[in-house]
């Protein structure tokens, strides 16, 4: 290899010319670099960002608010739209929350090592959004208070949930979703509590982080268990996320309206929050990257493969659109044909519509050219748009084939009221409140397993520079050992 | 009051992850046991060099997913077939295929508190004090150090250890005595 050995993490593979982690570290630089954000005091940027997400938090308070006093007649629904920015939101929220565990799960069980650095922020951001999620349905109950209702436990009504509905397999997959994210995020992030636990500076830090690292020390026997541990917790993701998303697709394929009504819905759902995520994973990272200094492990590449991932997605979502459209025609049913070509996109909400078709269709394809895929600008400006994108698709699916369905004599328009974007924006600024607390309080990439990815590519360059070098690292050393 | 029964260990410093990992394996086949590495990330080889068995998370991972399945299915059941039969659209009581959905999310929520109770559990967590942490330098082992300990059993020659350890290249070594747990 042309570079010397220290700085040997620069185990370039041929065919991937660019780093996943910045040569010239080693475990300290790494651990200086990486934990810094965590103990700098907040800057101005972190404060400001801070207000602005705090204040828009409490519009949600004051949205949430007014709603519970007054009652969901507050909202802009009616009959027949019944279901609206709840719902809408409630899906967006969800499918956003899909990313973090694409990347953290399904990543890590085919072995992309571009996830490592990655990981954490998408995960946090994963349970953010299931948690921003969670609160539309919940207000729209009306009586949230009453929300324990949709668990079977034995009350003296004597009534047990109807099982055979989408809405009650919806409560059963998002709480699972939450606690198997929060259980996953957890358990990745106890070595780096230890790792700050141990590199604090005033009692009260050591004490707080020693709570939370549980008295993690790092044994082996304790990573004998973690990484076996970690693998099956990221193989049963991998099945939730798909299952997930799928469901929440039930509550509409299940129905029989036009538009609704069709088998095509759980890929295509599932491959729209995928597509969304990482457009809301890349929105974040860019600036997160610039400003916490983390351009050292979050390189070029990472961006650019996010950014194929999105073009991919994006495809998926695409071919689903076509997919609805053709069988529509094909069904020569005059109410999939009436939804599809007619309302959809000339009636009243086909602004929103041809919103849709432009971020969703039009704009991934920008990432066909590698330029694009590697120009902070373009992508971020893509990534906003594929998640306006993807709101205005949950809005079109929801409230177009409510308003206008088999009766013309039921038809009505939907308009939302100054409640509903309160609340929306609202969750918007819990969700950046969340944030902002994550990236100051915990490390945001995963130190821990940075390092052995740094490790691995050590190895990898001295036993020469394929992925096979890896393994064949790891058994010299056995095979070494062990005379 | 009781007294404290003391356990003492001899702590050895590493410099990189793959001379604490020959060295652990010189030690065990020396003869010594009950040693433990720690470091900032997981051992290529650890668990070898340790000579630990197989972990039993995996175990406890299918028990969860078991009961989570089995469960589910026998509260659907039980709710809408037999304790408040609940006839939808003519459908039959029994309707397995529309149990499938929570009898899935429920397996897979059982397996990731198996998996995370059973790795806390396993590696007995939460567990605030550890003698390793009377050490002040042993603070290095969650960022950038390599440790190995060694129990001083009866009729171990703390000399004698210190000795080995240093000839495998331990940048440092030092003795540390606390509770047992």
């Amino acid at each position: 290899m042309a570079e010397p050995a220290a700085a040997g993490a620069a185990a370039l593979d041929p065919l991937e010319p660019r780093h996943l982690v910045a040569p010239h570290h080693d475990d300290k630089s790494l651990n200086d670099t990486l934990l810094d954000f965590v103990w700098q005091k907040p800057g101005k940027g972190w404060l400001m960002l801070f207000g602005v997400t705090l204040t828009a938090l409490g519009g949600l308070v004051l949205g949430v608010g007014y709603t519970l006093a007054k009652g969901i007649g507050v909202w802009g629904n009616n009959q027949p739209v019944g279901w609206a920015f709840d719902i809408i939101n409630f899906v967006w929220w969800v499918g956003i929350g899909h990313a973090g565990t694409l990347i953290s799960a399904i990543l890590l069980l085919f072995q992309q090592k571009w996830r490592t650095s990655i990981n954490r922020f998408a995960e946090a951001m994963t349970l953010f959004a299931v948690m921003c999620a969670g609160l539309f349905p919940l207000l729209h109950t009306g009586r949230p208070w009453f929300a324990f209702w949709l668990i079977p436990y034995p009350s003296t009504l004597a009534v047990w949930p109807q099982f055979r509905s989408p809405l009650v397999w919806d409560v059963f997959a998002i709480s699972t979703y939450l606690t198997v994210s929060a259980l996953f995020w957890y358990i990745g992030l106890i070595p780096d509590l230890a790792a700050l636990r141990d590199s604090s500076k005033t009692k009260l830090q050591r004490i707080l982080y020693g709570i939370f690292s549980l008295g993690w020390r790092g044994s082996g026997r304790h990573w004998h268990h973690y990484k076996i541990g970690y693998l099956i917790l990221a193989g049963i993701s991998t099945p939730l996320v798909l299952s997930v998303h799928t469901i929440v697709s039930f509550d509409f394929a299940v129905s029989v309206l036009p538009g609704w009504h069709t088998t095509v819905f759980p890929p295509y759902f599932v491959a729209g929050a995928v597509f969304s995520g990482f457009a809301m994973v890349v929105t974040l990272m860019v600036p997160a990257r610039k400003y916490m200094g983390l351009r050292d492990v979050i390189t070029e590449r990472h961006l650019e493969n996010m950014n194929k991932v999105i073009l991919a997605t994006g495809l998926i979502v695409s071919y689903g659109y076509m997919m609805e459209h053709f069988v529509a025609w094909y069904s020569q049913s005059q109410y999939e044909i009436w939804t599809f070509y007619v309302n959809r996109a000339q009636g009243p909400y086909a602004g929103v519509y041809w919103l849709m078709i432009a971020c969703n269709v039009v704009t991934p394809n920008i990432f066909w050219f590698k330029k694009a895929r590697t120009s902070i600008p373009i992508m971020w400006v893509a990534a906003i748009l594929v998640n306006v994108g993807m709101w205005c698709e949950r809005f079109i699916i929801i409230v177009t084939s409510l308003h206008q369905d088999f009766l013309p004599s039921s038809w009505d328009i939907y308009t939302p009221t100054w409640v509903d974007w309160t609340i929306y924006v609202g969750t918007l600024g819990l969700f950046g409140t969340l944030f902002m607390l994550f990236l100051k309080f915990v490390p945001a990439v995963a130190i821990s397993e940075v390092k052995e990815l740094q490790q691995e590519l050590k190895h990898a360059a001295h036993h020469g520079s394929s992925h096979h070098g890896v393994e064949q690292a790891a058994a010299g050393t056995l095979t070494h050992g062990a005379h | 009051m009781d007294t404290p029964v003391l356990e003492s260990w001899v702590l050895a410093e590493f410099a990189t992850p793959d001379e604490l990992v020959k060295a652990t394996n010189e030690m065990r086949l020396k003869g010594f046991q009950g040693m433990d590495t720690y470091s900032p990330y997981p051992l290529h080889g650890g668990s070898e060099a340790l000579g630990l068995p197989p972990s039993k998370v995996p175990f406890i991972a299918l028990g969860g997913a078991i009961t989570g399945a089995f469960g589910a299915l026998a509260m659907q059941t039980y709710m809408n077939t037999i304790d408040y039969p609940l006839n939808v659209g003519g459908r039959p009581l029994l309707s397995l295929p529309a149990w499938v959905p929570i009898t899935f999310e429920l397996a897979v929520l059982l397996t990731a508190f198996g998996v995370f109770f059973g790795v806390l559990g396993l590696s007995r967590l939460p567990q605030p004090y550890h003698p390793v942490f009377e050490h002040e330098a042993f603070r290095s082992a969650s960022t950038h150090g390599y440790w190995l300990s060694v129990p001083k059993l009866a009729g171990v020659d703390v000399q004698d250890v210190q000795g080995k350890l240093q000839s495998l290249g331990a940048t440092q070594v030092t003795v540390v005595t606390g509770e047992k747990e």
